[in-house]
């Protein structure tokens, strides 16, 4: 193992970011950078109570100041709901009530942000100060204050098999905790901005995010204007791991313009990045798990709660997670999404994985422990490998109709082409696992449980492992989609609405059109954030860009290919069949013969497509022939990671020693931008680990660190500089060129390895962020 | 009207006096490198150096930066002519979305000016007064550890020539 089987030109191979100049000589423009001619400047009017209604609002003095443009209220707003994806916004742009501290109540737009800012303090509103609730258990008791017309909490997420009961009696151990996790902010570094200009009757909206095409249909939403009318132009984004999607204030922007026909721009400010937007969710878990005496889990009974906030309206995050330890005999997971008058969380990177999968994998840890069995074995024995039934059940109740109807839907071509619904297509941990141990040299260093490898004075070392796994994009939320262009000369541009997050997927999803199409790296281009030229797409999240926007891209150059051939076998070969030929660095030759002097250019093809026989037609346009492949249904990626670190018993002061992270993604497209996701991601899970969390009033529910000096991020020197990046490639029947996705199991494999470590080191298990304060109390509790 | 000496122009601009230097960097003189995130000197996004010395430009008045030479990612190389510790963050891949890669190449090469053989020991300390939230942390020692090495070897030919 290790390698993959097939050789590839381009994929697999280390080309630098086709965006690396531009990246580092500080010329990529993210959409702060942006401006249009005669753009006014949009300041939002936040809500200063957790919950309150608007009674009365008087712009007169606002609108009076001069350099004023314009106020936007709820009362200009059609009342229409728009949803972000994957439910992380539900709600109108405003509808007069204020659900958290900071939420969105107006806008103004004047000729400077300082008149703008100033404009604010001069709008009058009078509130009816409403009933709030800030605690998510509170807030599902029956009287709490209703936040959401659709109630505070819907019906659970489940999954289950077996019968926990059954499994629960034939557990020779139990173990049971009640965690709590706090928030998580995406804490991006660079804000981001909107702009959005009209022209008639037709919108465009610069901003930077990830899912240009679901704010397209946003703004379709909320405005009720039709899709052609709208169009998105996805800038680059400072680090977003989920933050910058589709957001309300982009919608607010689009509403603004309109009022005052001019051009707006928004610029978040960082505090309203970090305190306005959206978060990771609060979540507790409380749970039960068992084993037999050699280790086996005979059941896992999980109920999760999450905090979605004011305008989220998640449950579903476990649905994936749950598939990791699916090798237990009985599961029952429920995870149950509340709305709080806090400020909105969503999906930030590796979500669920961080806290339900890293709860389980503190329960799966303590029963390894009553079992005596070291932590890797333990996880080899009960995590899933390839051919296993995954445990998930939305997939299935979301089929169209159910299993046999959605199987005799796909093209028979195709059916064959991925592995049974609902088993693992491919990898596991296994592979990862013991790969990492020996590179970690786990054997000698792991000492048994609770016990130190060193002791020196106050310092106490030792070391812990930790996995991660996580969807590749979701089949049932729309169908993403790619075209690929040749040109006349031959070049050829990909077009597929990811935009640009910053990993690199331009230039993989690149390397995957070079690849299919026999093209070198250098003549392809992409266009990744304009939804005129771009089909619709998920957008990079979910972890599907390399998987499902990789298989649209691959299907569309193949569709590209085909029709290249068609014409060259034609015009060129004497007519022989098309599959007869083959193609070498952008020139067609007979399969059989790659040396062959009978050779033609992709350009002398698309010029004899001009020729007057054959009409105008001077480029082909390819694009997936059929939809593709239910994903989720058996597509997962995993990470296994190990940690060394050194906790200081008397200061609580944790550091990180050592780190080896182990991916399987399928097969690697380019190394050097995966080892980025995956070390970015350990860095991010450690950080949740040992710092990072929002600090709320208690009162109020505000956001009290919505800074870089109060919310500590991890530095440089946090992290071991000498940090290895391993890959396992099993290679995924329906991925393009056997690749699945990367960047969420990555955040969650960190945070179990960083946290077994330290209660390796100290003996006491720590919740999470594990503060020096923390440690320091719970060592005392012990 | 101020006069400011940056990336060797002197170029003048019309402005407050308790504007930021990274404000009228960018809003005036369409410097974008400059890249502003926290305003409060704690991410180094916004870092240029002003007499040689790194600063964080979002916490510098701009009259504070009259008189002395600015320097900010667009003075030291471009997109045709990368300067060599561009040229190694590239090669090492020392960055991911890249709002924090002019900050930690300012900071680089005031170090560098400094210390020009590190280990990697102290290239990390020396690099955490800059944040990157992608987690670009390993790639980014890497980088300046062979940003070094260029420049050495640079500085050996022409003190060979
Ligand atoms: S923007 Fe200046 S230090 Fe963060
Ligand atoms: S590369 Fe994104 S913040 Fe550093």
């Amino acid at each position: 193992m290790g390698t993959t089987q097939r050789n590839f030109s381009v994929v697999g191979k280390g080309a630098h970011v086709k965006d690396a100049r531009e990246k580092v000589t500080g010329s990529l423009k993210y959409a702060v950078d942006l401006k249009v001619q005669n753009m006014a400047s949009g300041k939002i009017l936040r809500c200063p109570h957790p919950h309150a209604k608007i009674v009365r609002i008087d712009t007169s003095k606002a609108e009076a100041l001069p350099g004023v443009l314009g106020v936007l209220t709820h009362e200009d707003v059609p009342q229409n709901d728009w949803e972000s994806a994957w439910f992380n916004y539900r709600g109108k742009a405003l509808d007069g009530t204020g659900r958290f501290v900071g939420d969105d109540i107006a806008a103004v737009a004047a000729q400077s942000e300082e008149i703008a800012e100033h404009a604010l303090e001069l709008i009058d509103v009078e509130y009816e100060i409403l009933p709030h609730v800030l605690d998510m258990e509170k807030a599902r008791e029956s009287g709490a204050p209703e936040i959401r017309c659709e109630g505070n909490e819907r019906d659970p997420y489940i999954v289950k098999w077996g019968d926990t009961d059954e499994g629960s009696a034939q557990a020779d151990f139990t173990v049971d905790c009640d965690i709590f996790y706090e928030s998580q902010q995406y804490a991006p570094l660079g804000r981001n901005a909107c702009i959005a200009e009209w022209l008639g009757d037709k919108v465009t909206v610069w901003t930077s995010s990830q899912t240009p095409s679901e704010l397209r249909d946003g703004v379709h939403e909320a405005l009720g204007i039709p899709l052609s009318k709208v169009r998105v132009m996805a800038m680059p984004c400072g680090s977003s791991f989920g933050q910058w999607w589709s957001n309300n204030f982009m919608i607010i922007t689009v509403l603004l313009a309109r009022k005052i026909r001019q051009a707006v721009k928004i610029e978040l400010t960082n505090e309203e990045c970090m305190a306005t937007v959206k978060r990771r969710h609060l979540e507790r878990t409380r749970g039960k798990m068992g084993c037999t005496k050699d280790g086996q889990i005979t059941f896992a009974q999980i109920d999760h709660l999450i905090d979605n906030g004011g305008y989220g309206f998640k449950d579903d995050v476990g649905f994936f997670c749950v598939d990791m330890w699916g090798k237990a005999r009985n599961g029952h997971y429920a995870v149950h999404g509340i709305n709080t008058n806090l400020v909105t969380a969503g999906c930030m990177r590796g979500v669920g994985d961080c806290t339900l999968g890293a709860s389980v994998e503190r329960l799966a840890d303590r029963l390894a422990e009553k079992a005596d069995m070291d932590p890797v074995d333990f996880r080899i024995k009960n995590q899933i490998v390839a051919g296993d039934e995954l445990r998930m059940q939305h997939s299935r109740d979301n089929m169209k109709g159910n299993r046999d109807a959605y199987i005799a839907s796909i093209p028979p071509h195709l059916r064959k082409d991925w592995p049974e619904l609902f088993h693992l297509s491919a990898g596991g941990t296994r592979a990862i696992l013991e790969r990492g141990a020996e590179a970690f040299r786990w054997k000698e260093r792991w000492k048994g449980w609770a016990t130190p490898h060193t002791v020196d004075g106050p310092l106490k070392r030792a070391v812990g492992v930790g996995t991660g796994a996580h969807v590749c994009g979701v089949e049932f939320e729309g169908s993403s989609s790619a075209m690929v262009r040749i040109n006349p000369d031959g070049s050829a541009k990909v077009h597929c609405a990811v935009g640009r997050q910053g990993r690199g997927s331009e230039t993989t999803q690149c390397q995957v059109a070079a690849e299919e199409l026999g093209l070198p790296l250098d003549m392809i281009e992409i266009e990744t954030g304009d939804t005129d030229s771009c089909p619709w797409n998920h957008g990079s999240l979910a972890s599907s860009t390399m998987y499902r926007t990789g298989w649209a891209t691959r299907a569309a150059s193949n569709d590209a290919r085909r029709q290249l051939l068609e014409i060259a076998a034609r015009e060129f070969f004497d007519g022989i069949a098309p599959e007869e030929l083959d193609i070498t660095d952008g020139e067609i030759h007979p399969k059989e013969e790659p040396r062959s002097n009978r050779r033609f250019t992709f350009s002398q093809v698309l010029n004899e497509l001009r020729s007057e026989t054959l009409g105008q037609t001077s480029s082909i346009t390819g694009r997936p022939a059929v939809p593709m492949p239910p994903s989720t249904t058996f597509a997962r990626q995993f990470g296994a990671q190990f940690a060394e670190v050194e906790v200081d018993v008397e200061t609580g002061k944790i550091k990180i020693l050592d780190f080896v992270a182990v991916q399987d993604s399928g097969t690697v497209v380019n190394p050097q931008v995966l080892k980025n996701q995956v070390i970015g991601g350990a860095i991010c899970g450690a950080g949740f680990a040992i710092y990072e969390h929002l600090v709320f009033d208690e009162e109020t529910g505000a956001i009290k660190n919505a800074n870089l000096l109060d919310y500590k991020l991890l530095r440089c020197a946090d992290f071991p500089h000498q940090a290895q990046v391993l890959f396992e490639e099993s290679p995924d029947p329906v991925g393009p060129f056997g690749a699945r996705g990367a960047g969420e199991s990555p955040i969650a494999a960190g945070i179990s390895a960083v946290s077994q470590a330290v209660y390796n080191a100290i003996g006491v298990w720590v919740d999470l962020p594990m503060t020096p304060e923390r440690v320091v109390r719970a060592l005392n509790a012990a | 009207m101020t006069m400011l000496k940056v990336n060797n122009r002197t170029l003048e601009v019309t402005s407050r006096p308790d504007r930021t230097l990274a404000d009228v960097l960018r809003n005036d003189l369409g410097l974008i490198g400059v890249r502003v995130s926290c305003s409060e000197g704690e991410c180094g996004s916004c870092t240029v150096l002003v007499g040689g010395e790194p600063c964080t430009s979002c916490l510098m008045l701009v009259n504070q930066a009259e008189g002395q030479d600015i320097t900010t990612i667009e003075g030291i190389g471009s997109q045709d002519d990368l300067h060599p510790i561009q040229q190694a963050f590239i090669e090492e891949q020392g960055f991911q979305c890249a709002f924090c890669t002019p900050g930690f190449i300012m900071s680089a090469k005031a170090f560098l000016a400094e210390n020009p053989n590190p280990t990697a020991d102290e290239v990390s300390v020396a690099m955490s007064g800059n944040i990157c939230r992608c987690g670009a942390y390993p790639y980014i020692v890497r980088s300046v550890l062979r940003a070094a090495e260029k420049l050495r070897k640079s500085s050996g030919q022409q003190a060979a020539e």
